[in-house]
């Protein structure tokens, strides 16, 4: 009685497993879905690396690369006989493109940058506004001090455009007649969720031919999808971008669903006034390409 | 006739199912006829006019029950004018969950007539036995054949075709019974075309196909135990839902279970009940069948069972009762993937049920105990516990951001009734607490488009529990050959889940308006009412007549939708020898009480005659019927109140229908 039991069973539990396996579409891979071409955090790499005065110097970006738009670097600086540390007092830093006419600006940067013990490195970010090509070149100078002797260098980099859409920039001339750029700083990989939006904002110098980033201004958000058949959809709870401590720009977007999405903005300075951006229609219209405002980044992911 | 037909009287509170389980479990204690005991008596699944009906069309006939219908297939069943999410609707007490996020493949669309022996439905807290409940349970009985029958090998065919949508349907189900042994099986295949409405025009995408096999085997360990095996398999294809701009391209269920009984002769417990089971639904919608769509959809959604039950039924003296434990955990994944018109660019995906599990677990027990000849109480109570875990939560933080991913709720509930038979008249009077949880749409949903107000809907993780205070009596006089009968109940919903247009956010579903969150009305108050009556006219002729009445108001007074208006059926049946011949109309009066809020338009009232004649023969030791008929003769143009979109309802509708006994 129980072998016939436990063979009805067995027989049943086949069934069951047939029928499991046999599902007639499969399920969507979420994690392949949202971009399983973007590492979420890859490692620094070196970009390039020269000898001064007796110092080995290295500069890293994530995956070796350097992108226009915001990049991370770090500096490490390390003897060149025995390749062993140095005790570094301070590292300045300053990113220079070279255009074909031969004027040279500094693009946006961390002109000290900050000492990071546990891994023996300086670190701070540029954000460059455009790639390398025959016209247009880049170089990073690097001054250290190491005792009371200050050295210096220059390296030359090339600059790749940035594939990541989600880190994607742009610059204008606002209203007020300054050069902006705003660059996306993360994240780098979204999500169909709230995501953290952080941006940098910056102002060319025309007299100084050098970026920096602006203070007190808000980066107003409004993000859709421009797809015609998404009608110009939304996403609700979105925040507008502020300056945090660090003088990058924070705010929240949400994203519905993956995608293309259009991030519209508003740039406000300090004192209120709109520096650059219009006001997206907000009606539901399927069948139209949603409009963008003048101040708009597109990402995708 | 009066074998077949309705009871009116069980459907609304059910008490007399109580009573009878009593002498069930009495007989199979002796010899042990059945697998399962049911509490309910059964019902063949046929209605008065019709012997050949789908599950709808018979759950329809009951008078509270209504349905909304997206097309000719798949109807939605509402219990005390209340939608799915309300009442528990099972299979043998089996939990089985649609895996479309549009309801478009509720419970009853997995079953076929020919594996189903009964339908039970309670009321209210009543139906508690099987789950946390506010508007009642619909529990769907499989036919299992008794050990031991005389006839060692049986079965039914029955083919027939309807006219108006070119349906045709082979149904067959065949049984072998020993002493030790029994197996049941039986197939089912329909396939229909579009229908006509009533103005001869061809309602389009309301076709379908379904295919529905199912098999049992029972064997007896021992003369009081016995272990049965069940399994489901139901393929549905190409099935058109002319309400929606999408259809169905294949839907496909497979719904297992294995079963333990015992008896016992002596002593409190008389029977054991042992149950796991396990289903699994796939479900994928279609628009390539709509051009016209500006936007390419993929919408697939899978849900997968396991549970388990386990009752005992008690009976001491006057007292009896039964004692159920349920535990199902349930997975509920929906997907949506648009594609741009650009198909080269990326397509946009999200989850509408981003891999919801609800784990839920209950005791519930139910009490009768006759205080004296005349009179009897019913009382029980429940307590469940209901978990939920949203995998990809992220999609709920958009509108509710920081809500929880994990959610506990307590469900309890509690009923009582008093029932009192003096002479020819009998009374009750009865009450009821219970909670409820969301639904998973209600409360992880995320754009559901419904396209009958043509909102996107986001569900709310911490939504509160629906919790329900009801009240019921009912009154009846019976003669020989006259009944009459009167039932009402009055829920006060606390807490009551309804869609509230949301201020945040856009559509997403190109044919939507705007987007609806599900939000908690502070409370609603559903009254239901009906009257029926029959009367033996002669020898032979009956006649019957049903009228129902429903309100539902939100806290502020406003009505709610899917109400439905004031109703009418009433029939005559006539059975001479061999020949049978019955008529019926039916009908909704205007509904006055819409709610222009929920998308609900004025509804006008509508008529519909219908009539058939069977005819029972013999072909040598087979017994046969031969039944022609016909519904809407009037050709009316109609819809109902609940049709979405008002999509017209069927036309003149000639049916023929055979069915060979052997």
């Amino acid at each position: 009685m129980r072998d016939l039991y436990i063979k009805s069973a067995a027989f049943y539990i086949l069934i069951i497993c047939l029928f499991l396996t046999s599902c007639t579409k499969e399920k969507t891979d979420y994690e392949a879905e949202r971009g399983n071409t973007v590492e979420e955090n890859p490692e620094f790499k070196e970009v390039s690396s020269s000898v001064s005065s007796g110092y080995n110097i290295r500069i890293e970006a994530l995956g070796g690369v350097l992108y226009r738009g915001y990049n991370d670097i770090r500096v490490k600086i390390n003897k060149q006989q025995t390749n062993e540390p140095v005790e570094v007092s301070s590292v300045g830093f300053r990113p220079i493109q070279t255009d074909a006419q031969g004027v040279k600006i500094s693009c946006p940067h961390q002109s000290v940058l900050d000492y990071t013990l546990d891994g023996r490195y300086f670190s701070g970010y540029s954000v460059f506004m455009n790639t390398s090509s025959e016209a247009t070149t880049c170089s990073l100078e690097i001054n250290f001090k190491i005792g009371d002797q200050t050295f210096s260098a220059i390296q030359n980099v090339s600059v790749k455009p940035q594939t990541n859409k989600n880190l994607n920039m742009t610059t204008f001339t606002g209203k007020d007649n300054e050069q902006y750029i705003i660059a996306l700083i993360s994240p780098r990989k979204p999500n169909v969720s709230e995501n953290k939006l952080v941006a940098g904002i910056y102002k060319l110098d025309v007299a100084q031919l050098s970026y920096s980033a602006v203070k007190g201004y808000v980066l107003q958000l409004d993000p859709r999808m421009p797809e015609p058949s998404m009608g110009n959809h939304s996403s609700p709870n979105n925040k507008d971008l502020v300056q945090q401590a660090g003088g990058s720009y924070q705010g929240v977007v949400n994203y519905t669903m993956t995608g293309n999405w259009t991030l519209n903005f508003i740039l406000v300075n300090q004192n209120g006034r709109v520096i650059a951006g219009t006001e997206v229609p907000k009606d539901f219209t399927p069948g139209v390409e949603g409009r963008k405002s003048e101040l708009y980044i597109d990402i995708l992911f | 006739m009066k074998k077949i037909s309705f009871s009116l009287s069980m459907l609304f509170l059910g008490l007399n199912v109580n009573g009878q389980s009593n002498a069930v479990t009495r007989d199979t204690t002796r010899r042990l006829e059945e697998v399962t005991v049911n509490a309910a008596v059964k019902r063949r699944i046929e209605n008065e006019l019709k012997m050949a009906v789908s599950v709808d069309e018979f759950v329809a006939s009951a008078s509270n029950i209504s349905f909304i219908k997206r097309g000719a297939y798949a109807w939605e069943p509402l219990l005390n004018n209340m939608s799915s999410e309300r009442s528990t609707i099972t299979i043998d007490g089996m939990h089985v969950f649609g895996a479309c996020t549009d309801k478009m493949d509720p419970i009853t669309s997995y079953v076929e007539s020919n594996n189903l022996s009964s339908i039970a439905i309670k009321s209210g807290q009543e139906g508690n036995l099987h789950g946390a409940t506010v508007a009642g349970s619909i529990d769907l009985k499989r036919r299992n054949t008794s050990f031991g029958l005389q006839k060692k090998i049986g079965g039914a065919y029955q083919t027939g075709f309807e006219f108006n949508n070119k349906q045709t349907f082979n149904l067959g189900n065949l049984y072998y019974s020993s002493d030790k042994f029994v197996a049941d099986g039986s197939i089912a295949f329909r396939k229909a075309g579009n229908y006509y409405d009533g103005n001869d025009n061809e309602v389009r995408h309301s076709q379908y196909n379904k295919f529905n096999a199912s098999l049992g085997l029972a064997y007896k360990t021992s003369p009081l135990s016995a272990v049965r095996v069940d399994a489901i398999f139901d393929r549905a294809k190409d099935v058109g839902f002319p309400a929606l701009p999408m259809d169905l391209w294949l839907s496909r269920a497979i719904i297992t279970s294995a079963a333990y009984k015992q008896l016992f002769e002596e002593g409190l417990v008389k029977v054991w009940d042992t149950k796991v089971y396990f289903n699994a639904v796939e479900h994928y919608m279609d628009d390539t069948t709509r051009p016209e769509n500006l936007v390419h959809m993929d919408m697939p959604g899978w849900s997968t069972t396991y549970g388990l039950l386990s009752k005992i039924n008690l009976q001491k003296d006057r007292y009896s009762s039964e004692i159920q434990v349920n535990a199902y955990d349930n997975l509920s994944i929906a997907e949506m993937r648009m594609y741009p018109q650009d198909r080269s660019k990326q397509t946009m995906f999200a989850y509408s049920w981003p891999w919801v599990t609800t784990r839920f677990a209950s005791v519930a027990m139910n009490n009768t105990l006759d205080l004296s000849d005349i009179s009897r109480v019913v009382f029980g109570g429940s307590l469940g516990l209901n978990y939920n875990y949203s995998k990809y939560v992220e999609f709920n933080w958009i509108f509710h951001p920081g809500s929880p991913q994990k959610k506990n709720r307590v469900l309890p509930s509690l009923h009582a009734s008093y029932q009192l038979n003096i002479g020819s008249f009998d009374f009750s009077i009865g009450t009821g607490f219970g909670h409820r949880a969301p639904s998973v749409s209600e409360a992880y949903g995320y754009y559901i488009y419904n396209s009958f107000d043509r909102y996107d809907y986001i569900g709310n993780p911490d939504l509160k529990n629906e919790v329900s205070y009801e009240a019921n009596a009912s009154a009846g006089f019976k003669t020989g050959r006259l009944s009459i009968g009167a039932k009402a109940n009055y829920f006060f919903i606390q807490d009551y889940i309804i869609g509230r247009i949301l201020s945040l956010g856009s559509p997403m579903n190109y044919q939507s308006v705007g987007v609806k969150g599900y939000t908690s009305l502070h409370h609603a108050t559903l009254f239901n009412l009906a009257l029926d009556a029959r009367y033996q006219i002669l020898p032979g002729l009956d006649w019957k007549a049903v009228l129902t009445y429903a309100r539902g108001q939100d806290n502020m007074g406003g009505n709610l939708p899917f109400i439905r208006p004031l109703s009418y059926q009433t029939s005559l049946h006539y059975r001479y020898k061999m020949i049978g011949v019955q008529t019926s109309i039916n009908g909704d009066f205007s509904q006055v009480n819409y709610s222009p809020e929920y998308g609900e338009d004025q509804t006008a009232s509508y008529k519909i005659w219908n009539a058939s004649a069977d005819y029972n023969f013999k072909i040598r030791k087979l017994t046969a019927v031969f039944q022609v008929g016909a519904e809407n003769i009037f050709n009316e143009y109609y819809s109902t109140y609940a049709d979405w979109g008002n999509i017209p309802r069927m036309g003149r509708n000639i049916f023929t229908s055979l069915k060979i006994n052997f």
